[in-house]
């Protein structure tokens, strides 16, 4: 039973992209042992999506993959396999998972006839939805996915890719030796994440099979698998147990990934606590927001139209320099709320003030969109000061001056978005919105689409700012660690309620409500010393 | 569903992957077109004879020593006169299409980034009038209100032509309108207008620009229909499609009077189209 169920030998791998031709993987070997979960990290771009299409023959064409080695599964060279000898594996042996589950269902087929795919019988499609915790499976079935939350789907993914092979060629009944999990957790909340990590779990204790799960979160790996492989521009820096590569990392860079982990116990910098103090002769709040309500309604099927609640009867004070973290899942209402108060969106009932002028200001959670595709960084940026009808060398001046607030060269005022990084690009957004003192600064997820490292030096980035000009700042979040480093105060937010609302540290330690201590048991924390 | 791509805005194409033709194709078709918008332009100075004065024999065929498409039926030389036809077709048909991209791209600009009442009662409403009549009848219905003639004819045609960009430069715009760049643009306190010009309008241009290249083909096609109907360019002035009608009934015995003004209009057409296609393959447009 040692016979690995994947064998990666020296595995190099070139792809054409945007017309260059760039290495993409370098000499990787690889064992997937069977029923083991390897747990595989790197940040974007180090190649980790990449060998897991590898291993499941999915190569994309289109980019010209030049490759070397061999990628072996169940005794088949996937890289030189037939087209009929890689439909048999992948049939037989391959799952997969990845990390959008809307995007990897279709959309226009019923859950069943998706599932029935791979099984070829209704009942046996309800049983493997049971097995992955879908409540009332056999009415799922006639479902389409659009109509399921992201957890759900996540789930019916996990069904499909362990549904029984069939008869094999060798007449036994087969179960797939390997499940690949491209960033499945990703996508989700905390507490479901949770959840599809235990099924993780369980799928491999009771079917055997082995699952290659690719995550950029060391805490998500260390959880849950056994073996950790660290890929780095394309090269395996590291692969060892799990407990030992998170706890005593032998490669320096695996030491810089824990290291720029936020986590709930990293100390706080004091220095910023501090500026709420500062206004002590202001009584008047920066914001201040009153029963403020918010419903859309929604038409269901025929006719009949529901309204739903998506921010009910809020009120919430801002003191002028205060940092106020809003954290919940998707669906608790916290953008809608962070909308309304920049006057994108416009409350049921209630009402928003903001004291002060400059109005208020937003970093979202999506760079690349919030820039003009089309303008240079110069010209976005001017917009902001058109108002103040400055000389053509006084904006200039002050556009190298915001960049230069954000850690970015004057050349950057040239180029356009498409050219930056997703790390400058975030920057850039910082630049725009706090270039003239906003009256409040709306952050709505900064950070969710940067690897660690990144986010952590555009969190510095923010409270810097903060601290030198004094700004109120809103962040919402869906990370505990993220809303305890950045907020004064943290408010957390379900179903459109504020259910807690506390100085963060004792929203952390000594959390009083139920919702905030499921949701700190749920964040995957290496815990010191209990390496096994 | 944030895919974090990011587009290339700009025309410079991708080098590799998206395009439908081969790179050198595409551009080699879009020459074409340049080279048959020269040559309607300077067709005055590239055709040998008078178009409208009797030159030669009668009904000389094509390849004849001095006429090289031959004569018509009273001795007017085919050469000048197809070239001169090209001229009034092809530019008729690239002011009828800007036109109707100007008005078009307007009110769907405006309607698509203002929104509510002005989008969906007001302009919108009257873009579906357009849409619902019969396009090629109420041109002719226009045209013979005003009378025959070459400027009617545009102005007729002109007139039923835009709607359509208006429903797709309004779907495009909502679809920009609703990214976080504009809403970054409006925190930014930029104003109406500058969000309009600048942070709308580039976006939809590749768009518009495609519909139009492939829509010239379609207007030529049009305009000579409504001259093969006699309510185009009047007589002797030539015109491909009334040429072609006027010298029909000579089909069996001189295809070439008829048959060659005939080939022009497929010509025109098939440039017009493959040209489009290939601008289409060339601009890369965000999906």
């Amino acid at each position: 039973m040692t016979e690995p169920v994947a064998e990666v030998r020296d595995f190099s791998l070139s792809l054409v992209r945007n017309g260059v031709r760039s290495p993409v993987l370098r000499h990787v070997d690889l064992d997937i042992r069977p029923g083991e979960i390897l747990g595989l990290v790197g940040e974007s771009g180090s190649g980790k999506s990449v060998l897991a299409l590898s291993l499941l023959g999915l190569l994309p064409p289109e980019s010209h993959p030049v490759t070397e080695g061999r990628v072996t599964v169940s005794g088949v060279d996937l890289l030189a396999a037939k087209i009929d000898e890689l439909r048999r594996v992948r049939r037989e042996v391959l799952g997969a998972i990845f990390q959008d589950p809307m995007t990897s269902l279709n959309p226009t087929m019923r859950i069943g006839r998706q599932i029935g795919e791979a099984t070829h019988d209704d009942a046996e499609s309800v049983r493997l939805l049971e097995t992955v915790g879908v409540r009332d499976a056999e009415l799922r079935l006639r479902v389409y996915p659009h109509e399921l939350s992201g957890g759900l789907r996540q789930r019916v993914m996990a069904a499909i890719a362990v549904a029984g092979r069939g008869e094999r060629s060798d007449g036994k009944e087969a179960r797939p030796g390997l499940i690949v999990a491209d960033e499945p957790t990703t996508a989700l909340d905390v507490t479901v994440q949770a959840q599809l990590l235990d099924l993780l779990r369980e799928l491999r204790d009771d079917f055997g099979c082995s699952v290659l799960l690719i995550t950029h979160d060391l805490g998500v790996a260390d959880q849950i698998a056994d073996r950790l492989a660290v890929l780095h521009h394309g090269e395996l820096v590291e692969i060892g147990k799990a407990a030992d590569v998170v706890r005593n990392p032998q490669h320096e860079y695996t030491r810089s990934l824990l290291a720029s982990r936020l986590t709930l116990t990293m100390p706080r910098d004091e220095r910023f606590a501090s500026t709420s103090q500062a206004g002590e002769g202001d009584p008047e709040p920066a914001v201040s927001i009153r029963e403020l309500r918010r419903s859309f309604g929604v038409r269901w099927g025929r006719g009949s139209k529901q309204d739903i609640v998506a921010v009910d009867g809020v009120d919430l004070e801002i003191a002028a320099g205060e940092a106020l973290a809003i954290v919940g899942e998707s669906g608790s209402g916290k953008s809608t709320l962070l909308r309304i108060v920049a006057g994108l969106d416009r409350p049921t009932s209630g009402s928003v003030t903001l004291a002060g002028d400059g109005g208020p200001q937003m970093v979202f959670q999506d760079a690349g969109s919030s820039l003009t595709p089309w303008l240079s960084i110069g010209e976005t940026l001017g917009e902001r000061l058109r108002p103040l009808k400055l000389s053509r060398s006084d904006v200039r001046d002050r556009v190298t001056e915001a960049l230069a607030a954000v850690d970015l060269p004057p050349e950057i005022a040239k180029a356009r978005p498409g050219e930056l990084s997703g790390g400058q690009r975030q920057r850039v957004g910082l630049a725009r919105a706090t270039m003239i003192p906003p009256s409040v600064l709306l952050c709505d997820e900064p950070t969710s689409a940067l690897d660690a490292s990144l986010a952590k030096n555009m969190l510095t980035l923010i409270r810097d700012l903060r601290a030198r000009i004094g700004m109120t700042v809103l962040f919402v979040t869906h990370d505990l660690a993220v809303a305890r480093l950045m907020g004064d105060r943290i408010a957390v937010m379900q179903n459109g309620r504020i259910v807690e609302l506390g100085p963060s540290e004792q929203v952390v330690s000594a959390p009083r409500e139920d919702y905030t201590r499921a949701l700190l048991a749920a964040v995957p924390e290496i815990v010191e010393g209990a390496a096994s | 569903m944030s895919t974090t791509l990011v587009p290339r805005w700009r025309l410079k194409p991708v080098a590799i992957g998206g395009a439908h033709m081969a790179r050198p194709t595409a551009w080699a078709l879009v020459g074409l077109l340049v080279a048959v918008t020269l040559v309607a332009l300077f067709a005055r100075q590239l055709a040998p004879y008078n178009p409208i004065q009797p030159v030669g024999a009668l009904n000389l065929p094509p390849l004849s020593a001095g006429h090289l498409l031959g004569t018509d039926g009273i001795g007017r030389d085919l050469l000048s006169r197809t070239l001169i036809g090209i001229q009034v077709s092809w530019l008729s048909a690239l002011v009828v299409v800007a036109s109707g991209l100007l008005i078009g791209g307007t009110i769907g600009l405006v309607a698509g980034a203002t929104g509510g009442w002005v989008d969906s009662l007001l302009l919108m409403r009257i873009t579906d009038l357009f849409l619902a009549l019969p396009g090629a009848l109420v041109a002719i219905a226009i045209v013979a209100a005003l009378g025959p003639g070459l400027f009617n004819t545009l102005i007729g045609v002109a007139l039923v032509w835009w709607p359509y960009y208006a429903r797709i430069v309004r779907g495009e715009t909502k679809a920009l309108a609703a990214r976080p760049h504009v809403e970054a643009a409006k925190l930014a306190k930029v104003g109406r207008v500058r969000i309009l010009t600048r942070h709308l309008l580039p976006g939809v241009v590749p768009t518009a620009v495609i519909t139009a290249s492939l829509d010239i083909g379609n207007v030529v096609l049009l305009l000579a229909a409504l001259s093969f109907l006699g309510l185009g360019q009047q007589s002797p002035a030539p015109e491909l499609g009334a040429d072609t009608a006027r010298a029909l009934s000579q089909l069996l015995s001189q295809w070439w009077v008829p048959g060659i003004p005939g080939l022009a209009v497929l010509l025109l057409t098939l440039i017009a189209n493959l040209g489009g296609d290939a601008i289409r393959s060339l601009i890369p447009v965000r999906r």
